[in-house]
């Protein structure tokens, strides 16, 4: 018996190293998930629990293997020791499944070692008797490790999922908080109030150009300083997340998170933890980058919303400047036509009334005439100072306009001598005919109304390299030499003295027009008189196909 | 007026207007019917008689576009259309729609009473052949094919002679850029509105004293070309 006990204790200390390896393997094993989990922000932090609590729980678990080994003592006599192991090992199955890991691993050593002690022969003895127990001791032991590693992962994954849950939930709140935000103020309140659950004091920087340094308008939080300005700065311009532990603990913000939206950068979400804990932090990253990319949506959606209304507000506002335009167009023109017409009408009479009153309805006529003429240049211009003229640019050639333009002014120009440089084979040029024929008209009418009867009007067209270079000059008295360049600015007039009918606001046309086209235009004085120049730009004008047969 | 005493009925919302209008036309000797509405000239010209209408585009209860459109699907009568000088796609559509003319609001007499004779002319003379024609020192036969200037022939290509062709059968007309490239082109070449243009000045320099003060294919500009005898 001596003989044989000694055996079995050799064979007892040979299986002990084993199963040390086996736990160390466990514990390995334990910790990589722990790693793994940790990285869950919320989560984590609601596994770790309070030290006291966890020691509470050690003591459950042995209690529990004690009242284990109480309840199984009495059946020593009616059970298998085989079946006794099965209790224990439900034992540590229930430890692991409540108490946790750290407890189970405990019961499952806790409750080999009291079968040892308890059941197994010799019993109140640690001393195998039989070495075949070793197997049952490793067996015990393993599946108790194992159950209870299982167990234990299973509610950890359960208790994670749940964090996740309400992790999900949160931010869908905040989702759904922020879609309601009209304001960026209001985006602020929600997130100050989101993060001011974790303790974290927010400030919302909004990108809006402005200073280089500083480029950005600050909702909440206070003042930022320097420092914390540049990292904010660094993080939107490199469109990463900047953190800083140098700060840490000192209330300043050491998170700056850009608030990117997939088509630019809106601004940063600095953060600044209440607490000094900067691991806390770090392991909510994941969190806070969720934020972040909720609150750039937010921002992104306020800014379009903010373009679309002002863009509807343009356009409100265009439609009643033209419908305002096309009104007072009608209104005016109708009685200045009416005026023409019976002025006309007198003019004609047969038979014809007194000399004097004749004469009369000729000026009452011709004074209508300058009239609507004035007011067609004044709406002109109101419409191309409100900035958005769409030209009816075609290809087509400027000579069109130069016999369309002199033909219109035929009575006006009757009494000048009118030359006409323009060379036959210019080539096409794109442009709005009915605008270009208006600048020509109003350099023409200048260029009669500044010089006396009997004088010369030249105009000169050639192909520039890059331009359609077109002057209309004038004998005269010329552009008085001090106010040369005002000439072109609205009401302007030639000179001090308005001795000629006129309102200034011809040349004014004339350069947005020309302006609109992409042109330039000039006002020079030359010997003997006055001169205006303006060019066209050239471009490749659409190919022809020519005749096939001659 | 010669031959009968012409009818013109005169679509315009405002009486002012209208009255000088139908004086000139009194005293050109045609008569006139007068209409405030479109309704009401729609009326005025199928109770027949009337040779020509003067149309205000500016109407109360009807587009003038759809005045001419309806009016075209059962008269052919000439149209002269009264609108703003700025309005020149107002213009393009109402000629395209089928009117025949226009004139730019402020107009004198002269103006007014020198379109309605040669559109009266026009709708007269619409059923008779015009073999040869007659402008400047230029003349055509349109039997032979050969255009002349100061006696000598003159050399045209195809699609010159095609547009002095449609120009010379709608004198007096305003012809619309799409029209004439409808017509001389075809519908595939509408788009093409440069070729027009210098076909339009090739011909000017062929037929014009000085091409770049036409006398004869003049440039209405932003609508298109007008052929003046």
């Amino acid at each position: 018996m001596g003989r044989e006990a000694a055996g079995r204790g050799v064979s007892a200390v040979q299986a002990v190293p084993c199963a040390r390896a086996m736990f160390t393997l466990f514990l390995l094993h334990i910790y990589d998930t722990r790693v793994i989990c940790s990285g869950h922000g919320l989560a984590a932090m609601r596994t770790l629990l309070p030290s006291d609590r966890r020691g509470g729980r050690y003591l459950l678990a042995a209690a529990l293997c004690v009242l284990t080994t109480l309840g199984a003592a009495p059946l020593r006599e009616l059970l298998d020791l085989a079946n006794i192991v099965m209790l224990f090992l439900l034992t540590v199955f229930v430890c692991a499944v409540r108490l946790g890991r750290g407890p189970a691993v405990m019961a499952a050593f806790f409750g080999v070692a009291l079968f040892d002690f308890f059941f197994v022969p010799p019993q109140l003895s640690l001393a195998v008797a039989d070495a075949q127990y070793l197997v049952t001791f490793a067996v015990m032991l393993a599946v108790g490790l194992i159950t209870s590693h299982l167990a234990a992962l299973l509610s950890e994954r359960t208790e994670e999922a749940q964090a996740r849950e309400q992790e999900t939930r949160a931010l869908y709140e905040l989702a759904r908080d922020l879609g309601g935000a009209l304001a960026i103020a209001q985006v602020t309140d929600i997130a100050r109030r989101f993060l001011g659950r974790l303790d974290m004091d927010v400030s919302l920087l909004i990108a809006e150009g402005g200073s280089e340094v500083f480029p950005f308008r600050q909702y909440g939080g206070r003042h930022l300083s320097e420092l914390e300005q540049s990292f904010a700065r660094s993080a939107y311009q490199r469109r990463s997340i900047v953190e800083t532990d140098s700060l840490a603990g000192m209330g300043a913000a050491i998170v700056f998170l850009p608030l990117a939206a997939p088509a630019h950068v809106l601004g940063v979400l600095a953060l600044a933890p209440q607490r000094d804990d900067v691991d806390e932090l770090r392991q909510q990253r994941p969190l806070l980058e969720a934020v972040a990319s909720l609150l750039a949506i937010t921002l992104e959606r306020l800014h379009y919303a903010d373009a679309a209304q002002r863009g509807e507000l343009q356009v409100a506002a265009e439609r009643l400047r033209t419908s305002i335009l096309s009104s007072l167009s009608h209104d005016l023109r109708t009685p200045l036509t009416t005026l023409v017409g019976l002025a006309d009408t007198l003019v004609h009479r047969q038979p014809a009334l007194p000399e004097g009153a004749t004469e009369t309805a000729g000026i009452i006529r011709d004074q209508a005439r300058s009239m609507h003429h004035l007011l067609s240049n004044l709406l002109e211009m109101a419409r191309l100072q409100a900035g958005n003229v769409t030209l009816n640019k075609e290809w087509q050639a400027f000579e069109e306009i130069v016999g369309s333009s002199t033909r219109l002014l035929a009575t006006l120009l009757a009494d000048r001598q009118l030359v006409i440089e323009v060379p036959r084979q210019l080539p096409l040029v794109c442009f709005d005919a009915v605008l270009l024929e208006r600048v020509l008209c109003n350099l023409l009418e200048n260029a009669v109304k500044y010089s006396p009867p009997g004088a010369r009007i030249r105009l000169f067209a050639r192909a520039g390299e890059t331009a359609l270079e077109v002057a209309v000059d004038n004998d005269g008295t010329g552009f008085p030499s001090d106010r040369i360049d005002q000439v072109f600015n609205l009401f302007a007039r030639g000179e001090q003295e308005p001795a000629v009918a006129g309102t200034g606001l011809g040349l004014a046309i004339c350069k947005a027009i020309i302006i609109a086209h992409g042109g330039t235009i000039v006002a020079e004085n030359r010997p003997g008189g006055a001169c205006v120049r303006f060019t066209l730009p050239l471009g490749t004008p659409p190919a022809v196909e020519e005749e096939v047969s001659a | 007026m010669s031959e009968t005493q012409a009818c013109v009925v005169v679509v315009e919302d405002e009486p002012q207007i209208r009255r000088f209008v139908c004086d000139a036309l009194g005293k050109e000797g045609c008569a006139s019917l007068q209409a405030a509405t479109a309704r009401a000239g729609l009326d005025a010209v199928a109770a027949g008689r009337a040779d020509l209408v003067i149309l205000d585009l500016g109407l109360p209860d009807m587009n003038g576009i759809d005045f001419i459109r309806d009016l075209r699907t059962w008269s052919p009568l000439p149209i002269l259309i009264l609108s703003a000088r700025s309005a020149e796609r107002d213009k393009i559509a109402a000629l395209d729609a089928g009117a025949d003319d226009y004139l730019c609001k402020p107009f004198g007499v002269g103006e007014l009473l020198a379109r309605v004779r040669a559109l009266l002319r026009r709708h007269w003379h619409s059923g008779e052949s015009m073999p040869r024609h007659q402008f400047g020192d230029v003349e055509v036969d349109l039997v032979r094919h050969v255009v002349s200037r100061g006696g000598a022939e003159i050399h045209l290509t195809q699609i010159e002679y095609r547009l002095l062709a449609v120009m010379l059968a709608n004198r007096g007309k305003v012809l619309t850029h799409r029209h004439l490239m409808q017509e001389v082109w075809g519908p595939g070449y509408r788009e093409q509105g440069h070729y027009l243009r210098i076909y339009v000045g090739r011909l000017r320099q062929k037929l014009e004293l000085d091409p770049a003060q036409p006398q004869h294919i003049l440039t209405e500009t932003g609508v298109g070309y007008r052929f003046q005898p």
